[in-house]
């Protein structure tokens, strides 16, 4: 009795509810079921159109880079930083080789050694004499693990290819052997002749400049633009890349303190740092205004630092905070070719 | 109705006054008069009374209102474009994998070690050293079909398997 009584109360309850409401009903499960359905392909679509502008954005600021070195010819990949036909690009590209030419809007133009780093691992070019497009600069230092990029290069004897990838981590040690400052690795794959090309994020910004692969070329490393910005700054400055030394060897200390565990091991005589009153035993926290926590953290403070800049290190020294005045000197494993004439110098 | 003249309806009302059902003949109407729809109902074949059914929601939605010669052909040009595009795409996908994958192939078989030494300078020989270890991973071995595809005379397409900022401690 009570169950038909419940069949009753329920097609009763069903009959409460309007023709309209029920049309409604079932249209919005429709539109739900479609959107659900079709979700996975709209987003993967999206991503795909916002590669396709970028890459239309961006490739005719790519160029291939060829070259003559003792080996024979090279090619690689390049990219405009500025409309007047300075290039950046891999050091292993640009450093060792002569007679360079770029692929520009069809035509072959001679292009120019401006300098080249092997710390940093980047090469500038320049093409004299034409007006050039070039890619915005962005901030490497926005970006996160996961974060979508893009790559335009020229793979072997290929035309101009995307890449699409993520960054995957932010490595100073790769192998056993320290980087001179923090490199990105991108789980983007990539091909011979892609060295030098630029690693974009999804506002068309260069955040990246590619130097390596990783393994079978699933994966690669890009130096971080911010360290490329730098090497272009001392050349704008001083012609060349001029990378600071002081002269500290740093190691794990056994206890953290004021949140730091970076210890001077070794201050090597005759450097500033032994001219400063730098002590074995003292407690880096700063240098400059980049803190300190890990001995590690010494790469990225001391890739920005400048030969001939004064640069103040925060130490403690038992309970004692001090600050310690340096001239930073040249870094010994920076390669030092002899000064190129700037044209920005010249034009001064 | 013409049959019956005005005397002959009072006389079946004068004797049909009298009739009464039984006394508990209303306390059991309702339950009963659905008893009987029901087995009136399970007399029928179960397709009719599915079509029965498909037929009164039907008409509680109001579809008929609802069609059009308009609306159907809108929604048959859609389905149409819908379908259309899903037939277009999915060779297009399945054709372009074949050819990525085989590049990546060609390129893993590709030589890398001369674009390697190209970077390497007399007075860093443990550089040297540890690049040509790399270098030497099963991944880039070479075989006689990767090489066809690459004439002498090309150039040597640079992309190092290792950075070369490389530094062997932590010293500032």
């Amino acid at each position: 009795m009570s169950r038909r009584y419940d069949s009753e109360a329920a097609r009763r309850g069903l009959r409460h509810f309007s023709p309209a409401v029920v049309r409604l009903l079932l249209v919005l499960c429709l539109v739900v079921l479609a959107s659900s359905v079709s979700a996975q392909q709209q987003s993967a679509t999206e991503i795909s159109r916002e590669v396709k502008e970028i890459f239309a954005r961006s490739s005719k600021a790519v160029v291939k880079i060829r070259g003559v070195d003792q080996h024979g010819k090279l090619a690689g990949t390049g990219f405009f930083i500025d409309p007047t036909g300075t290039l950046f690009t891999a050091f292993s590209v640009g450093a060792d080789a002569d007679n360079f030419t770029v692929e520009f809007d069809g035509k072959e133009f001679p292009a120019r050694q401006l300098m080249s780093d092997r710390r940093s691992g980047v090469a500038m070019l320049k093409v004299d004499d034409i007006t050039t497009p070039a890619l915005p600069i962005g901030r490497s230092e926005e970006l996160e693990v996961a974060t979508p990029v893009i790559t335009v290069g020229f793979p072997l004897d290929l035309p101009q290819t995307p890449s699409f990838g993520m960054v995957a981590g932010f490595d100073r040690k790769f192998l056993g052997r320290y980087f001179s400052t923090t490199h990105l690795r991108l789980n983007l794959p990539t091909q011979r002749g892609e060295a030098g090309a630029p690693l974009l994020n999804f506002k068309g910004e260069v955040v990246g400049i590619l130097v390596s692969s990783v393994d079978n070329s699933s994966a690669c490393y890009a130096l971080p633009i911010a360290a490329a910005e730098k090497i272009r700054s001392d050349y704008v400055r001083f012609g060349e890349a001029r990378h600071g030394w002081v002269g500290i060897n740093v190691a794990p200390a056994a206890k953290s303190v004021e949140g730091s565990r970076a210890q001077f091991t070794e201050i090597m005589p005759g450097t500033p740092a032994a001219e400063c009153g730098a002590k074995p035993g003292d407690i880096l926290l700063e240098v400059g205004k980049t803190k300190v926590h890990e001995p590690e953290d010494v790469i990225d403070a001391s890739f920005f630092i400048t030969a001939g800049d004064t640069v103040p290190i925060t130490v403690m020294r038992g309970e004692e905070k001090l600050t310690l005045t340096v001239e930073a000197d040249f870094h010994p494993a920076a390669q030092r070719p002899p000064v190129i004439a700037s044209p920005f110098l010249l034009g001064r | 109705m013409n049959e019956f003249n005005e005397n002959d309806i009072g006389t079946l009302l004068r004797l049909k006054r009298h009739e009464q059902p039984p006394p508990d003949y209303f306390d059991n109407f309702l339950h009963e008069f659905h008893r009987r729809q029901r087995a009136e109902l399970l007399r029928q074949p179960l397709w009719r009374i599915a079509l029965q059914r498909a037929q009164d929601f039907m008409l509680q939605l109001n579809v008929p209102t609802l069609t059009s010669y308009p609306a159907a052909a809108t929604a048959v040009v859609v389905c149409a474009a819908v379908l259309s595009l899903k037939v277009y795409q999915t060779p297009e996908s399945a054709t372009a994998m074949p050819a990525v994958a085989t590049v990546a192939v060609q390129q893993q078989a590709a030589p890398v070690a001369v674009s390697v030494a190209s970077t390497v300078t007399d007075d860093d020989e443990s550089w040297s050293l540890s690049t040509r270890d790399f270098g030497s991973t099963p991944f880039r071995s070479v075989s006689d079909g990767a090489r066809t595809h690459r004439p002498a005379a090309s150039p040597r397409y640079v992309l190092d398997s290792t950075p070369v900022s490389y530094e062997p401690s932590l010293r500032f």
